[in-house]
């Protein structure tokens, strides 16, 4: 039998095979996606170099100790992901988490990101670590084939549909665990305007299209947006310039910029993306919520909207701080992460 | 002031009556004047109706609609439960909503043929409520003095049938549909057959949201009335006006009201007629506050321009991770 240490060397082995730059498979599938306008370059570069960074061996071993791995733990059981395709590649923990555990892996490719992932299990099969996955764009091409687990990320309303489709194909049944992931922005907690911490806080809220979960969509600031607009603006500008906001807002974006002048809503205008004093549940993208405010307004916006809150970051001695149960994060760690 | 009357005049078209109003609004409503300027509108715009960018309903929660130099006569308030947000909406001159109210309902259910009895237990809680406002004002204006609200008392409620029987009348049962739902449990009323129900209101704080099918269903279930008898009023307190659909069918508008379903994603773009949209609404009665509205309602139109209420308009939540299947599949 493989002990634990070992199965996550032949993994990470398998992803350091994968992320060569001479995998021409992987660099077939980035130059497809990029061609279909799928994801911009610089947003799958930057992927790209994240994972390296943190899909090492010790950042495996490390996430199996937090988390209580039972090696083995899903031997024989096959397990449902349905990948969502707002970032590159969003979906590969739940492939690793299953094949950490012994699970067969069965995805749902997202039709937005449907050439990346494959190119890893390509190479997990290189490495004997993956036998008898499946998976395709169709969910339909996936029946047949009971599920023993589902994991996937939505809400409550996304859910009653995925569950209604997954029962009529007959790929899970109502008994059959799901672990749905709710979780869809990040706030910053912010005390200074420091450029250091202006430009940590662009790249939180801007790197790609402000579509992860990591995302922030709230900024708690001691100052109020309008005295901080121009010279935001301009960080912005420069990390536009060298990643350029790869999905464009619908007009509804502009609808709502005029009903905040209309209604007298403090706001900055920036064509593709719109920042408002003002804050309500973040379910949009393009909109950064200005909350002029201590730790008083962070814990009270936490405790509203705390359902769909994935993470708070923070600058300097806050970090660590618990927030309402959210224990802070540097911001400066924030998207050089395993984004989900 | 400006004078209402032509707003009512059919021999006027709509696009002209509406561009009269816009511009009136459009000159005299700060909030209106500023979200229309930034659509490069001005007073001095003709448009057609349909072009006319239509303002986010909560507006009416965050500021004050009316026009300049106007002092409200009457002030109605959405009804909220605790924490909620209420809508405001000023009132100018209550002329308007009292012909606004009695052109469209009498047209439906005609003062000579009908006795109403109002039954909106909830809504009497709110002293700001625009549908009592409106029961109240049908009961004032009946010659007869058979139009009330339902009698608490059931001894009064069979003398009251008595009477509207004598006079040859037929009961016109109106009420939020949560309180109708209740009555129909309480044995103590017993309504004829051929009474009609007009139902109005969300179900939002009733027991679960219901289908306006489902609620016709059960209605017609609980009073032993036919589903054809009863009817469904749409309306609100940020709207003067009413719209009607009769027996289950679709909502007609007055001829002063031009209702849309608009795409979410492009609130100027009109749905195909079965596409589900949000419902837009311009109603020239609102003269004095803001006629060009967007609702949070979910609709859908017909090839005629008439329109279902299918609830309302929930967002998907488009940030971070979400499986949508609609989109995936």
């Amino acid at each position: 039998m493989v002990s634990l240490e070992n199965h996550i060397k032949r993994v990470s082995d398998a992803i350091e095979h994968w992320l060569r730059p001479d995998n021409y498979l992987l660099k077939e599938a980035i130059d497809r996606t990029v061609n279909e306008g799928l994801f911009s370059f610089p947003d799958l570069k930057h992927r790209i170099l994240t994972l390296k960074k943190s899909l090492r061996k010790n950042h495996l071993e490390r996430w199996a100790r937090i988390s209580g791995l039972i090696p083995g733990s899903m031997n024989g059981k096959r397990v449902l992901c349905l990948h969502a395709g707002n970032l590159p590649l969003v979906g590969i923990q739940d492939l690793l988490a299953v094949l950490l555990t012994g699970g067969t892996y069965s995805g749902k490719m997202s039709r937005k990101d449907p050439y990346l992932l494959p190119t890893l299990i390509k190479s997990l099969y290189k490495y004997d670590l993956i036998e008898n996955a499946d998976w395709s764009t169709k969910l339909e091409s996936l029946s047949g084939f009971k599920s023993d687990a589902v994991l996937f990320a939505g809400s409550k309303q996304s859910a009653e549909k995925v569950n209604e489709k997954l029962h009529s194909l007959n790929l899970a049944g109502s008994s059959t665990p799901r672990l749905m992931r709710t979780a869809h922005f990040s706030i910053a907690y912010i005390r200074d305007n420091q450029p250091e911490t202006m430009e940590n806080l662009t790249e939180a809220v801007f790197r790609y299209g402000g579509t992860g979960c990591r995302s922030v969509a709230v900024v708690v600031a001691p100052f109020f947006l309008n005295s901080q607009k121009c010279s935001f603006t301009d960080y912005v500008e420069a990390f536009w310039m060298k990643n350029p906001q790869h999905q464009k807002p619908s007009d509804s974006l502009f609808h709502r910029f005029a009903y905040n002048k209309g209604v007298g809503i403090e706001q900055a205008w920036l064509n593709d993306f719109l920042i408002e004093e003002n804050v309500e549940k973040p379910i949009d993208h393009f909109i950064l919520y200005w909350v002029k405010g201590g730790a008083r307004e962070l814990e009270e916006i936490i405790k509203r909207y705390r359902d769909g809150l994935q993470s708070v970051y923070t600058t300097g001695e806050l970090v660590g701080e618990d927030f309402r149960g959210f224990i802070s994060d540097t911001i400066q760690w924030l998207q050089k992460q395993v984004d989900k | 002031m400006i004078s209402h009357e032509f707003i009512f005049n059919e021999k006027l078209s709509f696009e002209e009556r509406c561009n009269r109003v816009f511009r009136y609004q459009a000159k005299n409503n700060s909030v209106l004047k500023t979200f229309f300027e930034v659509y490069g509108l001005s007073s001095e715009s003709e448009l057609n109706p349909a072009e006319i960018p239509l303002l986010p309903i909560r507006a009416f929660k965050e500021k004050s609609l009316l026009c300049g130099g106007l002092k409200p006569k009457l002030v109605f308030k959405s009804s909220g439960t605790s924490g909620m947000e209420r809508s405001t909406h000023p009132i100018a001159n209550p002329d308007i909503y009292k012909t606004s109210i009695k052109t469209e309902f009498y047209r439906h259910f005609p003062p000579d043929y009908y006795a109403l009895a109002c039954y909106m237990p909830g809504y009497r809680d709110n002293p700001d409520s625009s549908l009592i406002w409106m029961a109240k004002h049908l009961i004032d204006d009946n010659t007869d003095g058979l139009n009330t609200f339902l009698p608490e008392e059931p001894n009064e409620f069979e003398a009251w049938k008595e009477r509207a029987e004598k006079k040859g009348k037929k009961i016109l049962l109106f009420g939020a549909a949560f309180g109708l739902m209740d009555l129909a449990e309480d044995q103590r009323y017993h309504f004829p057959e051929n009474t009609d129900i007009l139902e109005t209101g969300g179900m939002k704080t009733y027991r679960r949201e219901m289908t306006k099918s489902e609620l016709r269903g059960s209605l017609s279930e609980g009073f032993g009335i036919k589903s054809e008898k009863i009817h469904s009023e749409y309306g609100m307190c940020e709207l003067l006006s009413q719209m009607y659909a009769l027996s289950g069918k679709w909502f007609t508008s007055p001829h002063w009201v031009h209702v849309s379903v608009r795409h979410a994603d492009q609130p100027a773009k009109l749905c195909s007629p079965g596409e589900e949209g949000k419902i837009g609404i311009i109603d020239l009665a609102n003269l004095h506050s803001c006629s060009f509205i967007l609702t949070e309602d979910r609709g859908v139109m017909n090839q005629s321009g008439e329109f279902k209420v299918l609830g309302r308009w929930h967002p998907e939540n488009r940030r971070g991770c979400n499986f949508l299947i609609d989109q995936e599949m």
